[in-house]
Parts: structure tokens; sequence; C-alpha cells
């Protein structure tokens, strides 16, 4: 009897979220695919089209604009991230001083809302009465348009993200750090060499794993970022920001062009879903 | 050892530097919340002012932003108890059974962007005319919160001695029993955690009220976008809102510091 109820299964108790996510997830991913292959207007049955949809995209200058303006980002934002997050997270780790107050300020800007730091910098970065431009005059330089230049819109987006999520790389970087035997670099030490070779060759291939996990988390955010970008600029001025987020979000809620945002969209998941891909099979490659 | 002691002074003259940079801008915003309104886009900027509560008494007074925030809250609690509901039983199925499919599922979930969901949804909610109800809201920020729900608990319920639910089984108690008396109880700091994870995410999430809350429903992060886009833009109010929509978030992980990065992370390890 107790047998029997010893091997008893607890799979049931997973149904309902299976059943949520077959309904809430996989159904709408299947649905959202059908809709890239069909041609869809509103009030008209949807028709099968086909790759009609991912040929329009290859012809769409606006679509090669979102693809530059989404890499760029990207490629800017990780980047800065990473190396900002590296040097920030050693520093936390050897004066030992995410404690308290320090602590409550490193995690404060991941905390936000993205929409708040939106409407902060909407505010602080105004050209003609944004604090930020004040400082720059009080330093002697030159006031900047921020947000409002074609050529300076999206190193500012950039800008925004990494000020957000720096501190979260750095606070993974400092546990990862502090989780490594402390010997090695002990040994380091007194073998003599020097700072720069130190970090070379033993912190950083050390640190590698922790590094690609903060990657994969930043890849996934910064690939499919949208609230900052809706909220000060809305893909402007002109298309200056309009990432594939925003354009597929454009053309599908704002123009109903509803196959073909779905074929961007399908299309922005596959690069998120290749990048992850590609950051774990690096980080089997690095790890010890 | 005066090498030393110079270094030590670097890394703090590094440190103070960063923490002023993230410091600031947030100083800022809620600073300029409480200036009289004339003096918010002011230039050059004041930095000494007399503090007035006149930008919320805009805020709530002449807006319905009270009615916002409470929309806010109703989705962010109803989609976190959502979560906690489906996902904490599903974890212990997950991990009791060792199985590995159901977390890289959610990880999809969580790795998609959410404007490849949000036009199906848009479609299904408008044929069943649910478009700018709570429930739509809840159900759709639940797509964000089980999967933290579940990353979140599935180390804690990976750390419940196997014998303690095997012994519970021999004194004859039913399944549900088991995960209600003697699971929970033990993972309960785990599921603080994911629920205030949970709350976190849903309250800042903005895409999915932007398209499919109506007027009745619409959150506090929806209706503060849609003061920017009134033209004029009420500079006061709109730092009042930043600040309103910012509290809960940063009060909140003060509570769970410690095991914030920790949970912010957790399924990236694995996945």
């Amino acid at each position: 009897m107790a047998r029997a109820r010893l091997s008893s299964s607890f799979h049931w108790m997973a149904a309902p979220a299976v059943i949520f996510a077959a309904g809430m997830i996989v159904f709408p991913f299947g649905y959202a695919i059908w809709l890239s292959l069909s041609d869809v207007a509103l009030g008209a049955d949807p028709r099968f089209i086909g790759l009609g949809n991912f040929a329009r995209l290859l012809a769409d200058e606006e679509f090669w604009n979102g693809l530059r303006l989404t890499l760029f980002l990207y490629v800017v934002s990780l980047s800065l991230q990473l190396v900002l997050g590296t040097w920030l997270g050693l520093l936390l780790a050897r004066s030992r001083s995410a404690q308290g107050l320090v602590r409550t300020i490193m995690v404060s800007p991941f905390m936000l809302p993205p929409v708040v730091v939106g409407m902060m910098a909407i505010v602080i970065l105004d050209p003609s009465f944004g604090i930020a431009n004040w400082l720059l005059e009080q330093a002697g330089l030159p006031p900047g348009l921020w947000l409002s230049d074609p050529d300076t819109v999206m190193l500012t987006i950039a800008a925004l993200d990494t000020w957000q999520w720096t501190p979260f790389v750095a606070l993974i970087v400092m546990g990862g750090y502090l989780s490594l035997p402390q010997d090695v670099f002990e040994a380091a030490e007194i073998d003599g060499a020097n700072g720069w070779w130190r970090f070379r060759r033993v912190t950083l291939p050390l640190l590698a794993p922790t590094l690609i996990t903060a990657a994969v988390l930043r890849s996934v955010d910064i690939l499919r970022f949208f609230d900052i970008i809706y909220l000060t600029t809305q893909g402007g001025p002109g298309t200056a920001s309009t990432t594939l987020n925003i354009l597929a979000y454009r053309r599908g809620f704002e123009f109903f062009d509803l196959g073909y945002a779905s074929a961007i969209m399908v299309t922005l998941s596959a690069i998120v879903f290749g990048s992850v891909l590609v950051f774990t099979r690096l980080r089997r490659a690095v790890t010890w | 050892m005066v090498m030393r002691r110079l270094l030590r002074l670097a890394d703090r003259i590094q440190l103070l530097i960063v923490l002023v940079i993230l410091v600031l801008p947030i100083a800022w915003t809620f600073l300029s919340a409480f200036k009289p309104r004339t003096e918010v886009a002011a230039f050059p900027p004041r930095l000494f002012f007399t503090p007035t509560l006149e930008n919320f008494v805009e805020l709530f007074g002449r807006n319905d932003f009270l009615h916002n925030t409470l929309n806010s809250l109703i989705v962010a609690c109803g989609s976190t108890l959502l979560g906690l509901a489906l996902g904490a039983p599903a974890t212990f199925a997950i991990s009791w059974h060792r199985m590995s499919w159901p977390a890289t599922a959610t990880l999809f979930a969580r790795m998609a962007p959410g404007t490849l969901f949000l036009l199906p949804w848009l479609l299904m909610f408008s044929a069943a005319g649910l478009v700018g109800s709570h429930l739509v809201l809840i159900l759709t920020h639940a797509v964000i919160t089980l999967p933290v729900v579940i990353w979140v608990l599935l180390p804690y319920f990976d750390g419940v001695p196997r014998e303690l639910v095997e012994s519970a089984q021999i004194d004859g108690a039913r399944q549900d029993q088991i995960l209600t008396r003697v699971v929970f109880p033990v993972v309960m700091p785990g599921i603080v955690v994911a629920s205030i994870l949970s709350f976190v995410f849903s309250w800042n999430y903005f895409l999915f009220a932007l398209v499919l809350s109506g007027i009745e429903t619409k959150t506090a992060i929806v209706a503060s976008f849609n003061f920017i886009g009134e033209g004029v833009t009420n500079w006061g109010a709109l730092m009042a809102a930043a600040v309103v929509i910012a509290l809960p978030p940063l009060i909140l992980t003060l509570l769970i510091q410690r095991r914030l990065v920790g949970g912010l992370a957790a399924g990236a390890v694995k996945g």
C-alpha cells in the first residue's frame, strides 16, 4: 500500500502550467508564424502566400535600416556593458563594498521600469532646458541634441541602457569572481605577474563563463529593446531609431499590416534565439 | 605599502564616481517632482526651490492617475498570484521528477520578443471580447511572471529533502497536502523572492498593456506614456508620475537585495 503511494507521480501538478503555456505561448507562437506566411488585411480572410512577406522584407529599405540599427545597438550596448561591468565588478570585489547603501544604489537603476528611465531621459536630456546640457555648458563643452539628432539618437539610447544595466553585469561579475578559488590570484601575484597580464591570462579566462551568462541575459533584452525607444522617440527622428522591434510594432499596431509585421517579428525572434545559441556554444567552449 | 594604499584610494575614487553617475539622474527626477510647476523646465536648472506637492495634486486630482495606479496594482498582484498558482506546483513536479523540458520551454517564453505574441493575442482576445479587461492583462502578464516563478523556485524545490516528502506519503498525506503543508513551508523564502520579482516585472512591463488595455484598465505606465503624447507636456506631473511608478519596485527590491541578482540571472546558467 505504502509502496503504491510512494511510486505515485506528481506530474499532474504541472498540468495547469502546461495548459496555460500551450494556450498563451505555444499556440500564439504558431499563430504568429502562420500570420507571417499569410496576407492578412483587416476584415478579409487571411490568404496563405508562403514566403511572400519575407520576400517583401528583403526588398524593404526600412527593414534593412531596422536591422542595421538593431545590430548597432546590440554591439555598442553589449560591449559597453560587458567592459564597464567587468571593470566595475572587479572594483566591487576588490573593495568588498557591495553592501548596504552601495548595493542599494547599484540595484536601483535596473529595478526601475525602463519607461521611467525614458521619462528621466526626456527631462534630463532635453536640448533646451535639460540639466545635461547645462552641465556640459559649465564644463565649457558644446551642448548635445541627444535624442533629437539622427546622428546621436542611437548612441544616446545605448548609453541609457548601459546606465541602467551595467550595475547588473557588475554584480554578476563580482559574484562570479568571489566564487573563484582566490589562491589562484595570490599565486599569480607571488609569481610576480603584472596587473594586466594577470587580468588577461588568469582573471578573464576564469571569469569567461560568468561573462557569457551576463552576455546571454543582456543579448535577449537588448535585441528586443522597446520601451525606452518607443517612449522617447517612437523610432524617430525620421526612422533614425526604428529598430526591428519598433518597426514590427508600428507595422503591426499602427498600420495593421499583420502578416508583414509578423514576418519582421519572426525574423527578430530568430536573431534572438540564434545569438543565445551562439553564446551557449561559446560557454561550452570556455568552461573549465 | 604606500603603493597599496594609493591603489585602494584610486579604487574608492572610481567607485564614488560610478555611484554619483548612478544616483544623480534618479535624484534629479525625484527632486524635480517636488518643484513648483514652472521651475521643472527652468533654465538654468534650479537646485534650490521651495518644495511643493502641487505636481502630485495635479497628477492625482486632474488626471485619473489614482485609477491607473490601482489598475497597475490589480494587474501586478493578479499576474503574480496566477504565476505562483500555476508555477509553484509545476516547479515541484519539475523538480521531483527531474524534468528538463519545461524549464527550457519557459526560457523560450522569456527570450521571445513580446511583440511576437502580441498580434496573435490581440486577434485571439478581440474574438473573445476580452480586450480592455483586467483579465487579459493579468493573463498576458502571467506569461512574464510564470517563467520568473519557475526559475527562481527551482533551486529551492531542489533543496527539499526527498525523505521529507516520502515520509509524508507514508503517513498517508494527500498529494496536495504534501505540497501545501510539507513542501511550501520549506521553500517559503523562495516564494517570497519569486513573488517580489514577479510583481516588479509585471509592474514594470509596458508593451502588453500599451496594446491590450482599455480606457478603464490603463496602467500607470501606459497613462504616463500618454501624457508625453499630449502635445504640451506637463513636466512636473510627468516627474511626479515617474516617482509614483518608480517607488514600488525600488522599495520592494530593498527586501530581497541579497537574492536579487541570482533571481534575475536564474535560468541563464543552465539554459
